[in-house]
């Protein structure tokens, strides 16, 4: 095939991708044909058809950056959000598949939907709470600690909550504060000591006095194992993994949790760690984990869930782990 | 597993189509909505963003008839296929009873495939689903393409480059023109229809 009839499959080629929607396949078609024309003594001399060519270069570099720099997560429709709402909840019906629903809203991004389906539902007592937390987490994925910090304080003055819930909610929300590293003590109420009611308490239900963990009642020495459901978890702030295989086999590594879906927790492993990135594949039980909360540390049993690459953003080539919390002692 | 609604004597299976970004996949939905009338029970909705990508999915309800007295309603999904999204397409997955994966016919997107492909095996792996298991067909799309003197992988080559191990019914199609996408729709419901039933000891 000659040069001219190369430059015309390639431009030809390129169109079609470009109809296609794949623009980096015409833009690699486009480049090569405007290569071969400038090689080509006789048709370098075609000054036309070459500003053709580069024109069409820079206007799919353009589109191209144009597509990569838009926003990953937009407000879609309501008829869309329904759908999240009603389709992405998988649970029973009732409050708690309402609270996944609003969960899943907040997932795909419809942040906005999504507080206001967590402000709807504080209204149900079983899933008060958990809303509670959520318009929370909903407030500082939108880097807006400031109105959560406004939230919490409103809630605080109203008596929308028994001081119980209100100060499971500030050790929620001092934790993340700490964490951030903003200084900012949140206002906390006085609660009665009450023995907690069940093993699952020491999960869930473990309230502070005057900043004091009030200890779960259960005999001394007795190890409390159990499969472990969504609700019995507190909230980790962090892990201490120590590895049983792989080239670090033997140490500890910690990581701060980064985000926490009932017994999922996830975290971010840097990609310079690409010994523990390769060790710690899916499905890899952990079987010494020291979880930590804001209260108290336990220890227990974890298997990593799943484990992805960041494709974009800040954390751009980073992996995310997800690990699920299987048992705790 | 199916959402089976004992009151209402309802089975919703969802099917997803899963492949590379442009492969085609909304453009499969599209051409059921429209040439589907009596099976499609609802709007589709779509989530577009720049340059016509798929952000979040598209959704199609349909409803195919009863068995067991039980209406059998389908909830057809497309996922995102630009690798940045990569968590949306795990959501998207979640629960799923049935899977089209689109392969776009272009020599230039074979790679693309095959990565596609990888990453649907590792997404069904972490919800605990086997690729092997799951009801699952491959269509080869954009076949009409090489009218217009295209490079296209010849299908010999793209079961070969996708199908060898998996050997799941496979369908040469366009879905601009509508050829081979009902076929590949009905293959899918057969396959998860016969898994529903084994489910629910049919």
């Amino acid at each position: 095939m000659d040069t001219k009839s190369k430059v015309k499959s390639n431009l030809q080629e390129a169109e079609l991708y470009k109809t296609q929607g794949l623009l980096n396949e015409a833009l690699e078609k486009y480049l090569r044909a405007g290569n071969l024309i400038r090689k080509d003594e006789q048709l370098a001399r075609n000054k036309k058809l070459y500003n053709t060519v580069i024109q069409k270069i820079r206007a799919l570099k353009a589109e191209i950056e144009r597509i990569d720099s838009s926003p990953d997560t937009k407000e879609v429709s309501e008829s869309v959000q329904n759908i999240i709402k009603e389709k992405f909840a998988y649970g029973e019906e009732g409050d708690a598949r309402a609270l996944e629903g609003a969960i899943a809203l907040a997932k795909f991004g419809q942040y906005e939907r999504a507080l206001r389906e967590f402000r709807d539902l504080m209204q149900q007592e079983n899933v008060k709470v958990d809303s509670a937390k959520n318009i929370i987490r909903c407030h500082v994925t939108l880097d807006s600690i400031d109105d959560a910090i406004r939230q919490y304080e409103e809630w605080f003055r109203s008596n929308a909550f028994t001081p119980e819930q209100i100060n499971r909610l500030r050790v929620f929300l001092q934790s993340i504060l700490d964490k951030k590293g903003i200084d900012k003590t949140l206002p906390h109420k006085e609660v009665e000591a009450m023995p907690a009611e069940s093993p699952a308490a020491l999960y869930d239900n473990q309230e502070v006095m005057d900043g004091e963990i009030i200890e779960p009642e259960y005999v001394e020495g007795e190890v409390m194992e159990d499969e472990i459901q969504d609700e019995d978890i507190i909230d980790i702030s962090s892990v201490e993994i120590t590895l049983e295989e792989g080239p670090q086999k033997g140490q500890t590594v910690e990581y701060d949790v980064s985000f926490q879906s009932g017994r999922v927790i996830n975290l971010l492993v840097s990609s310079s760690d690409k010994e523990l990135i390769e060790t710690l594949k899916t499905g890899l039980e952990l079987r010494k984990v020291h979880f930590y909360s804001p209260m108290a540390m336990f220890n227990g049993e974890g298997v990593v869930f799943s484990k992805s690459k960041i494709e974009s953003g800040p954390k751009q080539g980073d992996y995310s782990l997800d690990i699920e919390i299987k048992s705790i002692k | 597993m199916a959402n089976i609604n004992l009151k209402k004597r309802e089975v919703e299976c969802k099917i997803v189509y899963y492949g590379p970004g442009r492969c085609g996949k909304t453009t499969n939905l599209e051409y059921i909505f429209k040439n589907f009338g009596k099976q499609v029970t609802g709007d589709m909705v779509s989530t577009d963003t720049e340059g016509d990508r798929t952000l979040f999915f598209d959704f199609l309800p349909m409803g195919i008839g009863k068995i067991k007295g039980y209406d059998i309603r389908l909830a057809l999904y497309t996922v995102p296929g630009q690798v940045k999204y990569s968590a949306t397409r795990k959501m998207v997955l979640r629960e799923v009873d049935g899977l089209v994966f689109v392969a776009d016919s272009l020599k230039v997107r074979r790679e693309k495939n095959m990565l596609s492909l990888k990453d649907l095996h590792q997404n069904l792996k972490e919800y605990g689903l086997s690729i092997f298991k799951v009801p699952l067909v491959i269509q080869y799309n954009k076949r009409d393409l090489a009218d217009q003197g295209i490079p296209l992988m010849p299908v010999k080559q793209m079961n070969q480059d996708l199908n060898r191990q998996l050997k799941v019914p496979s369908f040469p199609a366009s879905a601009v023109r509508g050829d081979g996408v009902g076929d590949t729709l009905k293959a899918c419901i057969k396959l998860t229809l016969q898994s529903l039933k084994k489910q629910m000891g049919w």
